[in-house]
């Protein structure tokens, strides 16, 4: 049996540079199939105010003028590569909402999904219109309305709470962590999570074949140490003060389970591997602001069961 | 969803609740850090012994004040590659990103890894001179046998010295949680006992020190009219002090290249920084290690003054002379803060003194392998080092076999330092390999412009000019000035030691460790299937 080499990236949280890496990531490594693990939308909007003639952007703490289509396409693509959208507004509109959250939360969610749009395009074209499989997943930092967009695309999978077949493997996948500071979309109590887990677990037919692609690294495994924040959410002591954020209920699951393999991001800081029993578990972490995206790559031997070789890269 | 607009007149962004937006450190966390690292009384006070000495003609404040201007061109430099690529691993991320995978694994593993065996003992010497041998001395114990100078005997420095590599391996395995509050405390105290001493030497005039000091050391060594014994033995041993001024130059330029042993280090600690960067992070960041560099400077030059004023120039250049010609006058090491606390002659309040003093040493000691098991940790999740060297007891959450890579070479060293009596020499090594490392980030940060052009376009640091000109770079190319002078000096002149055959066989050897690793992982995990190759290796955009 021809083993299977995967990659797995994830948090690039709205970075297009890492988008289109991440599409020609399959090319570039030789992966049979490449998985995206969640927090793909970004966290900021850049405004850029149209006036007569010419616009204005605050960008890298910088105040620009831009004269021409052809500088206002430049700045677009720069913003867009940080991880950030760029939000064509007027000055009134800019006005508007300084004032009115309600205003932002609008723009924001339609910025996010018209570039989310944009983006599934990008793959088709990329990936031959499916024939390399491309998974993608939510994470706790992705707004619910971005599901039903990934759902409707040809050539991406969207793989929240389903079983996928990977040739021999069983990929199951969940986008939802242990709480944050930040109240965000998918996160829950750990006592909410572990039936979550549960009810995908239980669709594995065969854990000695299973890949648990949960969004949420295994607490107190190295995978999830974040700078220890005071409650300002200042790192403590210039962050020299790590502390482990992970989830107990994703690290219950794995302990339990042991599936052959466990993929995950969410903490950008703690790229790592641990083994834990039987089962070889990954953070890749993130650095999708430098346009680097950082990812494993994984061959799956499907004969023995296991993970076979693996490399962590900054492509 | 929530927004947060940052700007001035009208917001420049809009944040969403999303993970990880914190605050970017505060400017007195990174000022503690700058200043522990460049620490003026456990490295500072330690080199002046040898420095002055060994170069008579040269103004210690001269120097310091120099250094002090030169490195602040390497904040800059620093400061550009953490607002540009602020990651945890500095050194080693900065280099492979910019410059590639091999050359930053051997700057990595030879300037943050193997020449940090080295510190253990060079740690443990300053714990043993600036601790235990004034506290033995003071409370005139005399178990082990002979007392206080058994902490200079080969025995007594390779005890201390365990005790400094287990201190620091106990704190790399509890974690910098609890530490870093200790940190915080230990700088407090430490500056505290500082201010005593400054106070001590302001309000006490020569005659009343030359009288505590000749009182002190009968009592305490059976030593009669001390401070004249001293000045005679070392006009005997053929030293003459320069008074204090500020020139001349040539000679001073010379005192550059150890006062780097204090006030290279600047950027220790300012590798972690806030996801989301503008334009007021340059300054901040910057604020930070060049407030820490300039107290370190200016609490320097202050002890040194004083030491002019109180002690006497003459006589504190004549202190150190004995002990660099290894013939120190009470058989200790000449402890500046030790004399200056006999000014009260009331033991229980030297004793005090010399333990709040020692804080500058705990303050910083347990950061001696923190940054050595993050390195051993990046290279094995690179599959460059084996993966157990990443392994973390899943009980006790210690890193055990990288803490054994540090730990038992550290051990080995230890024993060379103590018991061969040249190895002690060497001490300037521990600088040289680390400012080699340093080189190599200041030419990433000069040709980060022309090979990361869109991340240095996007980055606060492209934004800082000065007349049109970009300062980053141009403070990269004034530190590759400041360390390869550095670098010429140690390995030209003979009175840094370190270019004893030995010494460099010593420090090649390292470089050739790390050659050998990175060459040696190449081969075994290609054979393996696995390319190493890959890791740096950039995805194409288009």
């Amino acid at each position: 049996m021809i083993p299977v080499r995967v990659f797995f990236a994830t948090d690039i949280h709205g970075s297009e540079i890492c988008w289109r890496k991440f599409l020609n990531a399959a090319s570039f490594y030789k992966a049979d199939l490449v998985i995206l693990g969640g927090d793909v939308t970004g966290k900021v909007m850049v405004p850029i105010t149209a006036h007569n003639g010419h616009w204005e952007v605050v960008f890298g703490g910088e105040k620009r003028r831009i004269e021409n289509k052809e500088e206002l396409e430049k700045i677009q693509t720069q913003i867009r590569n940080r991880g950030s959208y760029p939000a064509i507004v007027t000055p009134d509109e800019l006005s508007w909402m300084s004032k009115e959250e309600s205003a932002v939360d609008e723009r924001f969610s339609a910025e996010m999904l018209s570039s989310l749009d944009r983006w599934l395009d990008m793959a088709d074209g990329k990936l031959g219109g499916g024939q390399i499989p491309c998974i993608l997943n939510g994470g706790n930092d992705d707004f619910f309305e971005i599901d039903p967009v990934i759902e409707s695309s040809p050539c991406v999978t969207f793989a929240e709470g389903k079983l996928l077949d990977l040739g021999g493997f069983h990929l199951v996948s969940m986008g939802w962590t242990n709480p944050t500071p930040w109240d965000t979309f998918r996160e829950a109590p750990e006592e909410e999570l572990a039936p979550k887990i549960e009810a995908v677990a239980r669709l594995v037919p065969d854990m000695e074949r299973a890949i648990f692609n949960f969004h949420a690294p295994p607490y107190g495994t190295g995978l999830d140490e974040a700078p220890a924040l005071d409650a300002t959410l200042r790192p403590i002591h210039g962050g020299a003060v790590m502390k482990p954020v992970g989830s107990k209920a994703v690290r219950d699951a794995i302990v339990r389970y042991q599936p052959m393999l466990s993929v995950h991001g969410h903490i950008h800081e703690s790229r790592g591997v641990k083994k834990m029993g039987r089962t070889l578990a990954i953070n890749p972490g993130s650095v999708y602001g430098d346009g680097v995206l950082q990812g494993a790559l994984l061959e799956l031997n499907a004969k023995k069961g296991k993970v076979t070789k693996y490399l962590l890269v900054n492509g | 969803m929530a927004a947060e607009a940052l700007g001035e007149e009208r917001p420049a962004l809009f944040l969403r609740k999303a993970t990880g937006l914190v605050r970017g450190w505060s400017v007195r966390d990174s000022l503690i850090y700058a200043c522990l690292a460049t620490n003026f009384v456990t490295l500072g006070i330690y080199e002046f012994t040898f420095a002055g000495p060994a170069f008579p003609k040269g103004q210690l404040i001269t120097a310091v004040i120099i250094s002090g201007v030169w490195v602040s061109f390497l904040v800059i430099a620093y400061t550009g590659l953490i607002v540009t690529i602020p990651r945890a691993g500095g050194d080693y991320v900065w280099q492979t990103r910019i410059l590639g995978s091999g050359l930053g694994f051997v700057m990595a593993a030879t300037g943050w890894w193997f020449i940090l065996w080295l510190w253990a003992p060079i740690y443990g010497n300053i714990l043993s001179v600036q601790l235990f041998q004034p506290l033995w001395a003071t409370l005139k114990w005399t178990w082990p046998t002979g007392g206080a100078a058994w902490f200079t005997t080969h025995n007594g420095i390779f005890v201390v010295s365990l005790i400094t590599i287990g201190l620091a391996g106990i704190l790399v395995s509890i974690g910098m949680a609890g530490y870093a509050k200790v940190q915080r405390w230990c700088f407090i105290g430490g500056l505290i006992g500082f201010a005593v001493i400054v106070g001590l030497l302001l309000f006490n005039s020569r005659a009343s020190f030359i009288s505590s000091f000749n009182f002190e050391a009968h009592k305490l060594f059976g030593m009669n009219n001390a401070y004249a014994a001293t000045n005679h033995a070392a006009a005997k041993a053929g030293y003459t002090t320069s008074p204090l001024s500020f020139g001349p130059l040539g000679p001073t330029m010379l005192l550059v290249p150890a006062m780097m042993f204090f006030i290279l280090w600047p950027n220790w600690g300012a590798t972690l920084y806030g996801e989301i960067r503008g334009a007021s992070d340059f300054r901040r960041v910057f604020a930070g290690m060049f407030t820490g560099l300039w107290i370190t400077v200016a609490l320097t030059v202050i002890f040194l003054l004083l030491m002019a004023k109180t002690f006497g120039w003459g006589f504190y250049q004549n202190l150190n002379s004995l002990d660099y010609n290894a013939t120190p006058q009470f058989g200790i090491w000449p402890y500046p803060f030790l004399f200056a606390a006999w000014l009260v002659h009331n033991t229980a309040f030297q004793v005090i003194l010399i333990l709040v003093l020692s804080l500058w040493f705990f303050g910083w000691v347990g950061t001696l392998f923190l940054s050595s098991t993050r390195v051993i940790f990046a290279a094995a999740f690179d599959r460059v080092l084996p993966d157990r060297a990443a392994e973390v007891s899943e009980k006790r959450k210690v890193p055990l076999y990288s803490l054994l890579l540090m730990l038992l070479p550290a051990v080995g060293l230890s024993a060379l330092y103590a018991y061969n009596t040249t190895f002690v020499t060497y001490t300037l090594d521990a600088t040289l390999v680390i400012a080699v490392t340093y080189l190599f980030s200041a030419i990433a940060v000069v040709v980060l412009p022309w090979r990361k052009r869109e991340l240095w376009e996007a980055s606060p640091a492209s934004k800082v000019k000065v007349l049109g000109v970009p300062i980053v770079p141009v403070s990269g190319l004034i530190t590759i000035g400041l360390l390869v002078f550095n670098l010429v000096e140690w390995l030209k002149n003979d009175l840094y030691f370190v270019n004893k055959p030995s010494s460099l066989v010593y420090m090649g050897a390292m470089y050739a460790l790390a050659i050998v690793l990175y060459v040696g992982a190449r081969i075994i995990r290609s054979r393996q299937g696995i390319d190493l190759g890959l890791i740096n290796k950039e995805i194409p955009v288009e």
